[in-house]
């Protein structure tokens, strides 16, 4: 059973062209997939189908072998949205934490267990009596993944993770990730040294198609086509390619 | 709690023009009093009505059919002497973007509207007079309070006016029945409406209590 | 949430290039004279009105019919009541139902005033750029104050509408269940969010104005002198709401 089967997935608002043109992936459960591309590539897009929060014009999607339906609520399927601040609406930490669980009619003891376990995992314990709207933006996108991660879900998407956290949160934030052996992960990021890091596989969509996957370093060092698709080398794999082609280049001067 | 256009007679649309004409030339006066730069509140009160009308869309089911919130109340009691000119505006904006029509009705639906939500403002202040170990009940409660009377007296006002002013052919009992039936009919919307403005704002006490206090 | 509230694109047609000062007092001259109309040899004049008016702004009839759905609803609950339960004359009866004179009369003229106020503030807002008609009702009395608050609330609507519509959204991808009455208290922490967040904005937003002169000056608005052609329109407006307005008076 694979963790996320899409096939063929369409996309679109009438009259427009496609924002997703035929996609057609799947993830093996435990995957992590980094999902890199220019602006308007049609990333959340395929978020929202696969949440189901939109429904796609043509194109099946199945996650953990069964169909999603438009509009159901699955637990196993977590989203930490872009831009924090649309999830945290709770007056509490503790509160925003346990409404997911809450919405999965656990009992009462079964919530503070979750919350409690979740939050001592995330770091965040002394956050729990703040109010979500105050926090620091690193803050926030930790309280909010965790509110998500309470949820247990076995799917996690994550929108831009890092647009707004400082060096010390994306370093957390990737320690975090390493340590989830349990999840499938979708990660839509423009952070490549981040998705380098994090996924052990990488998918470039533009103009709402597949246009490479495969193994993150690999795809990312291929200049040409990166470039055909708006991004550019990440550093780190600049310095590895300077670094083998500056003898050879030595060689050749001498 | 809309009258619609082309019920009620050219007198009572006049009326209800001249009415808000002088609510918000009060309502302009206090806020300029209250401020060495009147306009740099402007932002603040758009915004806020914004949401407010963003807000005034979401419908709640109450079956047989569903009910969407007006707001009066909560407008009220965050805006201040902003409310009559924001639920203007906001009224304006929804017969220039959704048609619900209310053209020549602007001034009567703003009064219905914005008066009671002077009113809950008034109300609302009351909370001053609670200790602050009580502090928190009593918002939520007036809050609840501040809303339903707001509501109760837009429909009272609306249904009033439609009935009295549509057919020329009812007799004072039929008239006086509908009258009532139209009131209940708005007391799921009054209860619902209590109830979220009172959540509302004990949020904002333990969130953000300036918003509840500030007036801008 | 806002797809229904789509403008129509103003269109280039005459009455999109009509001065909007005088536009806006014709057009409302017209729907206020409409609003008075009573007597029933009226109606056919006022419908006409509205129709040619319609005709010359060119847009699509199915774009009125779509604004005229929502409120129409209401026109609905007037048609069941009226011609039945209001009035003595009865002029058909079907068992026990009886279709009444004065009540089909008041309901048909209702009807009338309602289709043709809704045609013809259709024509003027979709033929007039939100700001164009702000800047328009400022030079014509509206208070600084009100107007500000209206261009500034129209330009964060939208936005709003996309915030809203996420949050309500990310708060369904964790099982909340929006569609019933218990979702209040969601639904009133996903508001309270709102304006909090709307408020610091505010703030910014205001600062930001601050450094770019806001206060500082009325800016005011380019006025180009308007044509006889434009004149012209308001006359032939203000002559045919004094038309309606005088029936009654001139026939007596």
């Amino acid at each position: 059973m694979r963790a996320v089967h899409a096939s063929n997935l369409t996309f679109g608002y009438p009259g427009g062209t496609p924002v997703l043109d035929g996609v057609t992936v799947g993830l093996d459960p435990g995957e992590r997939v980094g999902i890199i591309g220019p602006n308007g590539a049609g990333k959340t897009t395929l978020f929202m189908l696969v949440c189901g929060v939109a429904e796609p014009m043509s194109g099946g999607l199945e996650v953990f072998g069964q169909r999603v339906e438009t509009g159901a609520f699955r637990p196993e399927i977590g989203m930490v949205f872009h831009h924090t601040n649309d999830q945290l609406i709770c007056p509490t930490v503790r509160e925003d934490i346990a409404f997911g669980p809450q919405n999965i009619a656990l009992s009462r003891q079964e919530v503070e267990e979750r919350v409690d376990a979740t939050v001592s995992a995330t770091g965040i314990v002394h956050l729990l009596d703040r109010a979500p709207h105050e926090l620091s933006s690193g803050e926030q996108r930790l309280v909010a993944l965790t509110g998500v991660l309470a949820m247990m879900p076995r799917l996690l998407i994550l929108d831009e993770p890092t647009s707004d956290l400082d060096l010390r949160y994306r370093r957390r934030l990737i320690q975090m990730l390493a340590e989830m052996k349990e999840h499938t992960l979708m990660i839509a990021s423009h952070d490549l040294e981040f998705v380098l890091e994090t996924c052990d596989r990488v998918l470039l969509l533009d103009r709402g198609r597949v246009q490479a996957d495969g193994v993150p370093a690999d795809v990312m060092s291929d200049s040409g086509l990166m470039e055909a698709h708006g991004l550019e080398v990440p550093h780190s794999l600049m310095a590895q390619w300077h670094r083998h082609s500056a003898p050879a280049h030595a060689d050749s001067d001498g | 709690m809309h009258v619609p256009d082309g019920i009620v007679p050219v007198s009572v649309a006049a009326g209800g023009f001249a009415a808000a004409g002088g609510v918000t030339w009060l309502s302009l006066r206090k806020i300029e009093r209250a401020h060495t730069v009147p306009r740099n509140g402007v932002p603040k009160a758009s915004l806020l009505t914004a949401v407010f009308f963003m807000a005034s869309l979401i419908h709640f089911p109450v079956p047989p059919t569903s009910v969407h919130l007006v707001l009066s109340g909560l407008m009220g009691v965050v805006l201040g002497w902003y409310a009559f000119p924001a639920i203007l505006v906001g009224l304006f904006l929804q017969a220039v973007m959704f048609q619900h029509g209310g053209l020549t009705t602007l001034g009567v639906n703003a009064c219905i509207i914005g008066i009671p939500a002077l009113l809950a403002h008034r109300v609302f202040t009351l909370r001053t007079r609670f200790g602050a170990r009580r502090r928190a009940a009593g918002t939520a409660a007036l809050g609840f309070v501040a809303a339903f009377v707001a509501v109760a007296l837009g429909a009272a006002a609306a249904s009033l006016l439609i009935v009295t002013t549509v057919p020329a052919h009812l007799d004072a009992v039929v008239e006086r029945t509908a009258v009532t039936a139209l009131l209940f009919a708005h007391v799921p919307l009054g209860v619902i409406e209590g109830m979220f403005t009172a959540i509302v704002v004990l949020f904002l006490l333990r969130v953000q209590p300036g918003l509840l206090e500030e007036r801008f | 949430m806002l797809a229904r509230a789509t403008l129509a694109a103003p269109t280039a047609t005459s009455l999109a290039r009509w001065e909007v000062r005088l536009k806006l007092i014709g057009l409302l001259c017209l729907v206020f004279a409409f609003a008075g109309v009573n007597d029933v040899r009226l109606l056919p004049v006022m419908l006409a009105t509205a129709f040619v008016v319609y005709r010359l702004s060119s847009l699509p009839f199915r774009y009125l019919i779509s604004r005229l759905k929502v409120p129409g609803i209401f026109l609905v609950a007037l048609a069941v009541v009226l011609p039945l339960f209001s009035g003595e004359t009865v002029i058909a009866q079907f068992g026990p139902v009886a279709l009444r004179l004065e009540g089909t009369v008041s309901f048909v003229s209702i009807a009338a005033r309602f289709v043709s106020i809704i045609t013809v503030a259709t024509v003027l807002f979709a033929t007039t750029p939100m700001p164009t008609l702000v800047r328009a009702m400022n030079s014509l009395g509206l208070p600084p104050l009100l107007g500000d608050m209206l261009l500034f609330t129209y330009r964060y609507i939208f936005q709003l509408a996309e915030d809203l519509s996420r949050a309500r959204t990310a708060a369904r991808l964790r099982g909340a269940d929006l569609g019933s009455v218990r979702s209040v208290k969601t639904t009133a922490y996903i508001i309270g969010s709102l304006l909090i967040r709307s408020n610091w904005q505010a703030e910014r937003v205001l600062a930001a104005m601050t450094l770019r002169g806001y206060g500082a000056s009325r800016a005011r608005s380019p006025r180009h002198a308007p044509q006889a052609w434009d004149v012209a329109g308001l006359v032939a407006c203000v002559a045919l709401a004094a038309v309606l307005a005088l029936f009654p008076v001139l026939v007596l």
